[in-house]
């Protein structure tokens, strides 16, 4: 009898896809798009068809705003099975195509497309955890990750945001997984790092479903058993706060540790005055305070 | 010639295995019961005194028992 | 369960064998291949197969399913940390188990693995799509009277409880039919009483009565499926539409349109225990309920969390238990406090609570009833309040909500009646000759019937089962 089973954990899966117009791999053939997508709604699948108890939630993510994508608010559509698949899958599978051609045909049209909101759409996918914990039954373990698919480039734009949102992660024991389509992405990589989390830049897009399936449907508890790719050299490179470049040697503020790729007499982060070759302040520690 | 004897096998632990050893002296059970004394925590004993058997071993169970609480009424 | 296996073995020494109830997994095990292929054939059943898989076993089938060669068994291996070898042959033996895969020959003599084509073909379908529709979503016009979440959960209950209540005899045997009795009585559930006839309870049934309603459904369908077949019904057709079921979304309407007439008598079955919810006969419409969704989830004891609504007040937890022993009860249906009678000493009665303790003297006259720790252990959890799982201190968690005291100490009430264990067999001694000794006892031994010998003293014991063989070898021996 499988009377002594500990409670099944569920496990609580966010996936955040960049849809992004003006990423690479969509720009030179948009038609990828639409392969992409079919594999990231069969990875969703597949982490539903792991237990009855998971539970699944996919973020686009635009240049002008995330939104979610699956589950939709309000109502759950009314589907009805046309094939021979599962009905939740389908509902999912509905959902998110329907989601998404509102989310794309809403872009404003006269802006040429800007950076993906990536960070933001994270911080709303650390916020719909968290909300899911509360709402959960007492006595119920959830383990939650969020898995990245994004083509777009490194930028160091949103450093700080970036950094919010991987130290609020590794604090709430949420994973992060990042899966790249397109170039190496250092800053999120840190992310990965951080937080636990699997970083894979896929090396080629026609088998994206089964890198997928292979390297981020494991759950945490599971990764442990199964042979994945290694962490690697990560670069911890921080982003100055003034131009947003990556630096290897630069100036920090001895009061509130901002980065800086040139020297400047006042910190703009908190306005300490640097008394240049005088010497130093002699209560320091009162200065931080105000911080 | 080799000797054949039908009849159950039980294990225990040494301190049990005295009881029933004690049991069997005594003659507690209104007459010996057992067949053969194979080791430390090993008996050859008839069959049908299990049952008698296992009733006194409750019983003794039960003077061992101290109530862990109380009913509170 | 290995108390069962052993207590066949040894003497009516615990005379009534523990009840079974076996997974999913463990039900299909039993079948034989034949029936496992014709139940690969709907993708329901594929999709319910790969959820009671072991966690490693369901990402081998995950990797290998887009594969349409054989892999060699090497590769598979290599998918694991050596640190885990033994969870990998576990789920390796559970995948040829249920022969959802099989060995195949690699060109180049190495061996390989292949998932069966039906459950690989099946299993894409339930994930993907393509293939033919469930049979029981044809497309309905809106419900004019559709029925809400509270309707169903309440109408589940209160047909499940009816049944319940049947088998504890409180004597109202309205609401429940005779192919219900059938079942319960081919269960072993009940038995027809010597004198008049009527069904009272057995001790299995006072076990039953212990398990989770989620288990309960389940256990009380598997024999309601081995009884099928005399009903002209066919076990895979059922199984296949138990599973569909279980699948389905609550609160939402189905059609029974297209449905055979075999699967519509079921379907009749399924109303009256509660597992679908139909206002007419011929409504052409039911709605699944709660029970029949909870089928694929008899593993996880825990509920679902998150998106699906939470059950009703009812089906929560209303169990505290204190370090003292005290069992509180918040409950009024009579169900429940003779169940929490049967290991307890009920102290108080108020309208909305009883009051009971847990004394060595109660839990015994259960364990002697044939009641397991394990299983009351199991209740208690099973039915704490939400208030004990929330007591926990942050982070640690225990494996148990109760009180360690009480978890031990009603453990040790169970091992404190198993100082013996009792094997019948038959001894062998007065040998002769150290050889003779050693010749006979090799031969029981490679017989698997020694249980005990010594050397020193040229003794041995071996099965009853066993005596005549070894005798006959004896006689042989001796001869020559």
């Amino acid at each position: 009898m499988a009377d002594d089973d500990a409670p099944s954990d569920s496990s609580l899966l966010v996936i955040v896809v960049d849809t992004n117009p003006n990423q690479r791999y969509i720009t030179e053939d948009p038609k990828l798009l639409t392969g992409c997508l079919d594999a990231m709604i069969a990875f969703a699948n597949s982490h539903l068809m792991q237990k009855s108890s998971n539970l699944l939630a996919v973020i686009g993510c635009h240049f002008h705003k995330s939104e979610f994508l699956y589950p939709s608010p309000g109502k759950p559509l009314d589907v009805r099975q046309i094939d021979g698949q599962y009905e939740l899958f389908t509902l999912v599978e509905k959902t998110i195509k329907m989601r998404l051609v509102n989310l794309i045909k809403s872009q404003p049209q006269d802006d040429k497309p800007g950076e993906s909101l990536l960070a933001g759409a994270l911080a709303m996918g650390l916020c719909f955890i968290s909300r899911m914990r509360r709402e959960a039954a007492p006595g119920i373990r959830m383990s939650s990750r969020i898995l990245i698919v994004t083509g777009s480039s490194d930028t160091a734009a949103q450093y700080i945001n970036y950094m919010n949102v991987f130290f609020t992660a590794q604090k709430q024991q949420v994973l992060i997984d990042v899966c790249s389509l397109d170039k190496h992405l250092s800053l999120l990589q840190q992310g990965c790092d951080i937080t636990g989390g699997l970083y894979l830049k896929v090396p080629s897009l026609e088998g994206l479903l089964q890198y997928l399936l292979w390297v981020f449907l494991p759950d945490a508890s599971e990764r442990g058993q199964l042979v994945l790719p290694g962490r690697g050299r990560v670069d911890y490179r921080a982003a100055c706060f003034c131009h947003r470049e990556l630096l290897t040697i630069g100036y920090v503020c001895s009061v509130c540790l901002s980065v800086f790729c040139k020297f400047s007499p006042i910190c703009t982060t908190c306005h300490t005055v640097f008394k240049t070759g005088g010497p130093l302040p002699i209560k320091p520690k009162k200065k931080k305070m105000k911080v | 010639m080799v000797n054949v004897m039908k009849g159950v096998l039980v294990e225990c632990d040494p301190a049990m295995k005295q009881f029933l050893l004690h049991l069997d002296e005594t003659l507690a059970l209104g007459r010996k019961f057992i067949l053969q004394d194979l080791d430390e925590t090993h008996l050859f004993i008839s069959a049908d005194i299990v049952e008698t058997l296992q009733a006194r071993v409750d019983d003794l169970m039960d003077q061992l028992s101290i109530p862990v609480h109380d009913k509170g009424l | 369960m290995s108390e069962s296996s052993k207590s066949k073995s040894s003497l009516n020494l615990n005379p009534s064998p523990t009840l079974q109830c076996k997974d999913l997994h463990e039900y299909l095990k039993s079948r034989s291949p034949q029936f496992l292929e014709t139940l690969y054939n709907y993708p329901t059943i594929c999709l319910a197969v790969y959820r009671e898989l072991p966690e490693l076993a369901r990402h081998f089938v995950i990797r290998l399913l887009f594969v349409e060669q054989p892999v060699p068994q090497a590769v598979v291996t290599s998918w694991v940390s050596q640190t885990y070898a033994k969870e990998q042959s576990k789920a390796c033996e559970a995948l040829s188990e249920l022969s959802v895969w099989q060995e195949a020959p690699i060109p180049g003599g190495m061996p390989g693995w292949m998932l069966a084509q039906s459950f690989k073909k099946n299993l894409k379908v339930a994930l993907l799509g393509g293939g033919r529709p469930w049979s029981m979503s044809s497309s309905l016009e809106p419900d004019g009277k559709a029925r809400d979440i509270a309707f169903l959960d309440a109408y589940a209950l209160e047909r499940w409880e009816c049944v319940l209540h049947y088998m504890v005899g409180s004597a109202q045997t309205e609401g429940i039919s005779a192919d219900a009795v059938r079942i319960l009585l081919h269960a072993g559930l009940m038995t027809r009483d010597a004198d008049d006839g009527s069904a009272v309870i057995t001790r299995a049934g006072f076990q039953f009565l212990l398990l989770s309603t989620a288990k309960q459904v389940w256990l009380f369908l598997q024999h309601y499926l081995h009884t099928a077949e005399k009903r002209s019904l066919s076990a895979a057709e059922c199984l296949a539409f138990l599973y569909q079921l279980s699948f389905s979304t609550l609160g939402k309407d189905y059609s029974t349109e297209g449905m055979s007439n075999n699967m519509l008598v079921f379907l009749q079955h399924l109303r009256e225990f509660g597992l679908v919810y139909q206002r007419k006969r011929k409504a052409g419409r039911f709605y699944p309920t709660r029970l029949a969704l909870n089928i694929a989830r008899v593993r996880g004891s825990a509920p679902c969390a998150g998106l699906v609504p939470q059950p009703p007040q009812q089906q929560q937890g209303y169990i505290v238990v204190e370090t003292n022993y005290r069992v509180y009860a918040y409950t009024q249906t009579n169900l429940q406090v003779a169940l929490l009678g049967l290991f307890t000493e009920l102290i108080y009665r108020f309208p909305n609570l009883v009051v009971g303790v847990l004394t060595r003297e109660s839990v015994r006259a259960a364990l002697r009833g044939g009641i397991t720790a394990q299983q009351i252990l199991h209740y208690l959890n099973q039915h704490s309040h939400p208030q004990m799982l929330n007591s926990e201190t942050g982070g640690i968690r225990a494996t148990s909500v109760l009180p360690p005291t009480v978890v031990d100490q009603i453990r040790l009430w169970e091992t404190e009646r198993n100082r013996f264990t009792y094997t019948e067999g038959v001894v062998y001694n007065h040998f002769l000759s150290q050889a003779d000794f050693a010749v006979l006892r090799d031969y029981a031994k490679s017989q698997g019937v020694l249980t005990w010998h010594s050397e020193r003293g040229r003794t041995m014991v071996v099965t009853r089962a066993g005596h005549d063989d070894v005798k006959r070898y004896w006689k042989k021996h001796s001869k020559s």
